[in-house]
């Protein structure tokens, strides 16, 4: 980081990565006593390479390395890419297995959403009990998820064709009853949260993104909805079973760290409305066509965007005839957010201390940024 | 406003500066651009057809051909529409003018597409490594010949 500090007054510190709120990433802040004139993101510590691995890969290999870009939340990561596998390969999916797929969605964002939400809770310094309670109740989705899938965390489920087992019996009435021992949690987050004095005051008013910075800046996913746009994938561009399935785009009016949060929240909610759904009408039929694990590409250039827990993943993929994709650019939220989080000092006065808050804010995954 | 139109529209506005237009796929645009008066392209993108969102920028190499695709990526909130906005570049010293005038977010990418294609942007406010450590002395890790030798001298 080579950039002169401009003010003689300034001091430079280094945040992380060590830091126990910062992930791995260092950044720069630029502080004149408490408050922050300037941040810089030093991104890479975790650097894979993975746009480079997916071109030496078949594209059922493919599956395996891209879903640990996000380990909280790998069925929407995996079912982007599996969808751009499906468009330049040209193969139809069931529509049993289209409903499947919109469930694991939904449970991996609810999944990574309370991850973020314990997270949250953590930094700001008051609520030690509330990391532990998501983290608790996410093992009632680890539980399914391994029931459906024989996984607790990276399952590879999600196959180009289809998925890759049907559910196995009683799965639908387990489902709905998880359904309704959360929503009973979620009232007692909001009580002892959201609601709470403490976090209001940590969290209101702070970091404010008004919405023509947030589209301007090219922020994504929850950091965008909490300044109030309705933009959401899954309605813009809709895959899966998105198209038939009932459910809102969350917004919040206040821009602010606390909306943010409560963007989170809500989103919880609907996705909890759609793995109702889906366990009470989810069509018969077969759940994949069939195809080959050694299949091979015609020359093509696919497109696939998915809504996953932090915004807008997309898979821009150029295939060749090969067994192996030619390119694959991976278009990450988190880079995306991660560049309003460097802007937001300049647009609010933030204070040393709500760095972490502010961070967390963005919910971000530096796996994901970095690649 | 569907795609379609929106691809007439720049296409009679632009017909000087760009090689070809197309509809890639529902809800996505291609447009080739050629090199000269590239930025006042992307500047009219941006405030008179609406993609004022933007999303990332990177590179596609093709040894074959001796050319580097630069592919810039923007959404337009309105109509839902993404843009990949795209230029050719020789593969021997790609240098091509910033694009961080018009949409600031491509800072990021753009450093790099520094690091992993070797192109350099001219007038870049802060070009420097960006997820490769600061000794690397590999090469360019997304081009077709890259081997993965001398990366740790």
């Amino acid at each position: 980081m080579t950039e002169p500090i401009i003010k003689p007054d300034v001091m430079r510190i280094s945040w992380g990565p060590q830091h126990p709120m910062s992930g791995q990433t260092r950044i720069l802040l630029d502080v004149d006593g408490e408050k922050v004139h300037k941040i810089i993101a030093d991104l890479g510590f975790t650097h894979r390479g993975i746009e480079k691995i997916l071109e030496n890969r078949s594209f059922f290999q493919g599956i395996i390395p891209i879903e640990r870009m996000v380990m909280a939340d790998t069925t929407n990561i995996g079912m982007g890419y599996v969808s751009a596998i499906e468009k330049a390969l040209n193969i139809e999916v069931p529509e049993r297995a289209k409903w499947i797929r919109s469930l694991m969605c939904e449970m991996s964002r609810i999944n990574s959403h309370l991850y973020a939400f314990g997270l949250q809770a953590e930094a700001t310094g008051y609520f030690p009990a509330v990391f532990l309670w998501t983290t608790v109740d996410r093992t009632i989705l680890l539980d399914l998820f391994e029931e459906l899938t024989g996984a607790r965390w990276s399952y590879n489920f999600i196959l180009p064709g289809g998925v890759h087992k049907d559910f196995p019996e009683g799965f639908q009435a387990k489902l709905i009853k998880g359904v309704e021992y959360l929503r009973r949690r979620f009232e007692d987050y909001w009580e002892a949260m959201v609601e709470n004095a403490v976090f209001e005051a940590r969290c209101n008013g702070l970091a404010v993104l008004k919405p023509e910075d947030a589209i301007r800046l090219g922020a994504t996913g929850p950091v965008l909805r909490g300044s109030g746009i309705p933009m959401d994938t899954r309605k813009d561009d809709p895959y899966a079973a998105y198209p038939d399935l009932d459910f809102d785009v969350i917004t919040e009016p206040a821009c602010d760290v606390m909306a943010r949060t409560k963007v989170r929240y809500r989103e919880i909610g609907e996705s909890l409305k759609i793995m109702e759904q889906v366990a009470n009408e989810i069509p018969e039929g077969p759940i994949s066509t069939k195809t080959s694990f050694f299949v091979r590409s015609k020359p093509a250039e696919v497109m696939s965007r998915v809504e996953t827990a932090r915004g807008e993943l997309g898979i821009h993929m150029y295939t060749e005839a090969a067994p192996n994709p030619y390119r694959v650019k991976i278009n990450s939220p988190t880079l995306r957010n991660m560049y309003v989080f460097e802007r937001l000092a300049e647009l609010d006065e933030i204070l040393m201390a709500d760095i972490p808050v502010v961070i967390n804010s963005i919910d971000p995954w530096y796996l994901d940024s970095d690649r | 406003m569907s795609e379609e139109s929106l691809l007439a529209g720049i296409k009679e506005a632009h017909s000087d500066s760009i090689e070809s237009a197309a509809v890639l796929q529902p809800r996505c645009i291609s447009v080739v651009a050629k090199m000269d008066g590239f930025v006042e392209l992307a500047e009219s993108m941006k405030t008179r057809f609406g993609f004022t969102q933007p999303v990332a920028c990177g590179g596609v190499d093709y040894p074959g051909e001796q050319r580097i695709q630069m592919i810039y990526y923007a959404g337009n909130p309105e109509h839902k529409v993404m843009l990949t906005l795209r230029v050719n570049l020789p593969r021997d010293g790609p240098r091509m003018p910033t694009l961080t005038g018009v949409w600031g977010a491509m800072d990021f990418h753009e450093r790099e597409a520094y690091e992993m294609f070797g192109i350099e942007f001219e007038g870049h406010p802060n070009m420097i490594p960006f997820l490769l450590p600061p000794d690397w002395r590999g090469g360019h890790p997304l081009r077709k010949d890259f081997k993965g030798e001398g990366v740790t001298q």
